[in-house]
């Protein structure tokens, strides 16, 4: 069954037997926080299709958390844009995917509920910090829509880590009304799928202007699920992408495999020097950022009006009060989170740090911007490495997990789309090939990835 | 203690705005609905809501930043200033920061025949929190606190002056221009639940600042800046030192009160608001928000002693209420000026002062006050009934020509005088013997009784001339 044959009313989704199998996955991965029986919804191109949603999405009335024991029992009074918009279409929702608490994770293993474990090998870890979300889409037989979020990789991590198809679309092309934010500057809603087609329509359905949300941008939605074969492009690899130390072997042949592939598609590939785009710059400027805005977004999380409740008069004053929720409330990373992002805008340091490191970030728009002057795409491995064991995962040092995103935040910096197809296996599990495209140019990449599959599919 | 002391006095001023809904939400601006009723999952700071701005707000910023002669700044964004205070449901006020929407302007204000200028130092756009409830008590001993998220959203303008004020009276006199002002531009209406609260920094002599938060309105800042000056007058008068500190007014006891020691200047950890998107004002929007900018009290003041030629006290009432300026022009066209405006000002206002209800709101028409004036140029009515009909209109609002139909308010005819007048002599027979032997008061007491039996109708001067005809005749 594909999804395009549900989507064309060819074949249909029996829900019993959907949610028997979810259920059944899920008791063994774990990749659920909440599951619910889908509600009749609108009539349209996604009639009968199954969609999950990332924990951080809000469904009215149903349970919330964004991956947080604070807001363990949140249950929303209103959907978010894109629930609203998938409703519409007729898709069946199914239920809420695990994720890092608030996304602050690379592995899922900061989830106030449940890690997650990797459907092609349950001692690894389902990469982060939609999870759950990817995960899903490889656990399942059935084709599903899966909504995800990225930050500074969240979808383009899991989805290579679960061998599935992660696309993030531009910045301002998908509402964020109604998503849990984590950066508010850097969240992008988008989509997971088990194959290019999967994620082309999810985005099709999603996108588009949303007066709730001032940052969606005003253009014309594409139909990007209408793919086409393209050829001859000319495509750039960043060098700092392509040097990263702490690339694996078996990621780093898998990438010169996908690249002979596309130059038998008659592609012209060059290096692209981006120095931005090295860890130092990049990692640095990213974290100060997500972590400064993170400190504001969780900051409502007082047990005044959300978060947990204590007994008042048991405290002093309101600052301890609110001291005691947040500590018991919040996991490890969300404070280490708050506590740096916290530093970094305070009077004195705001300047070296968030005040430079949004300089910085222009600074990474621009080279982006000048290498798609000269280049229809950049390409580049999707994560560094295969998925990590669980307690491998857990031992890390937080630098050490920072690292990991070196070649995703990047693009998410610059608030370009991506996409990653998976490129073939490692050790046995999936790796990923990445492919970024210019502002609002969604369907470039589509339609290479599209290529990509159909030529890899074939010599398979 | 001379009265040399030299006194600084800043002041930064919250005006509500009287938008249709709010600053970042669609909710309806109004405070005074059941609590809790105009919110929405944005105003309440829901996980997941966002905020959208309302460009209304914009708009009015930037009519004041006209009226006010600042530089408008061409980029608009806003910031998060995070605190945690039990009345900001997301910890963060969204407002301004780096770059307000206008700087650098003057204001001119008059204080007893002197104009002053005062530095604006800038205006910024910034929400209103919730309105705290303190059951039982204030802040210090009520029972417990009842949050109302009706306010929270409310759109403020901050304007923020140079330390430019003197005296306690020019800062009561630049509120009260400023308020005069802001209702010019209908933005903000003075007789609504909205209000104006000030924060003003007062040091002596160059000594340390105190800043007094907590003023509402504009005449109570006379009443807390005089109290706070003596107080620091007394303090170094008494060998001390005035602390640099927050205090807070309490306008029941008309005193200050510590708040908060000199500690270091808080820190809110600015960050830009990634939710709203940045925009740029151009040449267009600021020329259609300065069109919308009329004529501004202080011009409307110098042009009606141009061209009317009355008295300073009549304009300043006038220009108090624009809608009965505009009117007192229409009316000055074909009447003399002079008379519309005491007219106005006199028994009108003060009728509509003693009901509390304002002029546009009273339903008086101006067809009928020109009645009124046609029925005094034409010496029909007497000005005793004319404000007994000034009055009736004001409380009981109805065509003039019936009221004074019903209640014969007009003059007596010629031959009706004389009547009474006949009839006046003929009862008081003592006073006439008292004028004859040269008691030239006594014709006081019988064109009083001729006022009197006539109903107010007879003319007092009219009365007179009649009877003097009379008994001289």
């Amino acid at each position: 069954m594909s999804l395009e044959k549900i989507v064309e009313g060819e074949s249909e989704v029996d829900e019993k037997d959907f949610l028997q199998q979810l259920k059944a996955a899920d008791e063994k991965l774990g990749f659920m926080r909440e599951i619910v029986e889908p509600e009749e919804n609108g009539n349209g191109e996604l009639n009968g299709v199954p969609v999950v949603l990332k924990d951080a999405i809000c469904v009215e009335n149903v349970t919330t958390s964004a991956g947080s024991n604070i807001i363990e029992d949140y249950s929303p009074v209103f959907d978010a844009t894109v629930v609203e918009r998938l409703k519409d279409a007729g898709a069946k929702i199914y239920g809420k995917t695990n994720q890092d608490e608030f996304g602050f994770g690379t592995f899922s293993t900061n989830c106030a509920f449940q890690t997650p474990k990797n459907p092609h090998d349950e001692t690894r870890v389902v990469g982060g910090s939609s999870g759950g979300a990817g995960a899903i889409v490889a656990a399942m037989d059935s084709p599903i829509i899966s909504i995800g979020e990225s930050t500074g990789g969240s979808i383009t991590n899991p989805a290579s880590y679960n061998g599935v198809v992660g696309l993030t679309p531009t910045y301002g092309r998908v509402s964020r009304y109604g998503l849990i934010s984590y950066a508010n500057s850097l969240d992008k809603i988008g989509v997971l799928s088990k194959n290019v087609y999967g994620a082309a329509k999810g985005l099709e359905v999603i996108a588009g202007e949303d007066g709730k949300d001032q940052t969606t941008v005003d253009k014309k939605v594409p139909e990007f699920s209408d793919l086409e074969k393209t050829e001859n492009l000319k495509i750039g690899i960043p060098k700092q992408y392509e040097n990263l130390e702490g690339i694996e072997e078996g990621v780093r042949e898998n990438f010169e495999e996908s690249l002979e592939t596309l130059e038998g598609l008659g592609a012209e590939i060059e290096r692209v020097d981006m120095p931005l785009l090295s860890a130092d710059y990049s990692v640095a400027a990213y974290y100060v950022l997500a972590m400064s805005e993170a400190s504001t977004n969780l900051a409502k999380f007082s047990g005044m009006r959300y978060g947990m409740e204590k007994d008042p008069e048991e405290f002093d004053g309101y600052n301890e009060y609110f001291s005691a929720v947040r500590t018991e409330g919040f996991g490890e990373e969300a404070k280490r989170r708050v506590l740096l992002g916290t530093y970094t805008r305070m009077a004195g340091y705001r300047d070296e740090y968030y005040i430079k490191a949004a300089e910085v970030r222009q600074k990474i728009i621009n080279q982006f911007k000048d290498a798609f002057e000269e280049y229809d795409v950049l390409v580049a491995p999707s994560m560094p490495n295969i998925a990590p064991k669980i307690d491998e995962a857990e031992s890390m040092k937080p630098s050490e997990v920072y690292a990991m995103d070196t070649l995703t935040v990047g693009p998410n910096l610059a608030g370009v789309p991506m996409i990653s197809v998976p490129n073939g296996k490692s050790e046995g599990m999936p790796t990923g090939l990445h492919i970024i495209g210019d502002h609002f140019d969604e369907e470039t990449i589509l339609d290479l990835a599209y290529t990509y599959e159909e030529k890899r599919g074939e010599s398979q | 203690m001379s009265d040399e002391t030299e006194v600084m006095i800043g002041l930064e001023t919250h005006v509500q705005l009287d938008t249709d809904t709010k600053l970042l939400c669609g909710c309806e601006n109004e405070q005074d609905s059941d609590p809790n009723t105009n919110v929405c999952p944005t105003c309440l700071g829901h996980p997941g809501a966002k905020p959208r701005l309302n460009e209304k707000v914009i708009e009015e910023a930037l009519k004041l930043a006209e009226a006010l002669d600042c530089d408008v700044n061409e980029d608009v964004f806003f910031s998060r200033k995070t605190y945690f205070y039990p009345d900001m449901s997301k910890n963060f006020q969204t407002t301004q920061f780096e770059l307000p929407v206008a700087e650098n302007g003057n204001f001119e204000i008059s204080l007893e025949d002197q104009d002053i200028d005062i530095g604006i130092k800038r205006i910024h756009i910034e929400e209103d929190p919730a309105k705290l409830d303190h059951v039982g008590g204030d802040i210090s001993n009520s029972d417990y606190t009842l949050v109302d998220y009706n306010r929270a959203g409310t759109p403020l303008l901050e304007i923020v002056t140079k330390p430019d004020f003197t005296s306690p009276q020019e800062a009561r006199e630049y509120l009260q221009q400023l308020e005069r002002v802001l209702e010019y531009l209908e933005i903000y209406f003075s007789d609504t639940e909205f209000s104006i609260k000030s924060d003003a920094n007062v040091s002596i002599d160059g000594g340390n600042r105190v800043e007094v938060k907590n003023i509402t309105g504009t005449k109570e800042v006379e009443k807390a800046l005089s109290f706070e000056i003596s107080r620091q007058k007394q303090m170094t008068a008494r060998g001390g030192e005035v602390e640099q500190e927050t205090r807070s007014f309490n306008s029941d006891m008309g005193s200050t009160t510590s708040m908060r020691k000199k500690e270091t200047e808080e820190d809110y950890g600015y960050i830009f608001e990634p939710d709203l998107t940045r925009q740029e004002l151009d040449e267009e929007r600021k020329s259609a928000a300065s069109e919308k900018v009329p004529e501004l009290p202080r011009q409307k003041f110098s042009r009606f002693k141009e061209e009317y030629g009355i008295a300073d006290k009549l304009i300043e009432s006038l220009i108090s209420v624009p809608a009965m300026a505009d009117d007192f022009e229409n009316l000055a066209e074909e009447h003399e000026p002079e008379l519309v405006a005491s007219w106005m000002t006199g028994e009108l206002k003060k009728t509509l002062n003693y009901n509390e209800v304002s002029y546009e709101e009273s339903g008086v028409k101006t067809e009928w006050i020109e009645y009124v004036l046609e029925l005094l140029e034409e010496d029909k009515i007497s000005d005793r009934n004319a404000e007994q009909l000034l009055r009736d209109l004001v409380e009981e609002p109805r065509g003039p020509e019936e009221i004074v139909e019903q209640e014969d308010l007009l003059k007596a005819e010629d031959d009706e005088v004389d009547q009474v007048v006949e009839q006046v002599i003929e009862d008081n027979p003592d006073a006439v013997e008292d004028y004859n032997s040269g008691e030239e008061g006594a014709i006081n007491f019988l064109v009083g009784q001729v006022m009197r039996q006539s109903g107010g109708k007879a003319d007092p001067n009219t009365a007179r001339e009649k009877i003097l005809d009379r008994l001289e005749g």
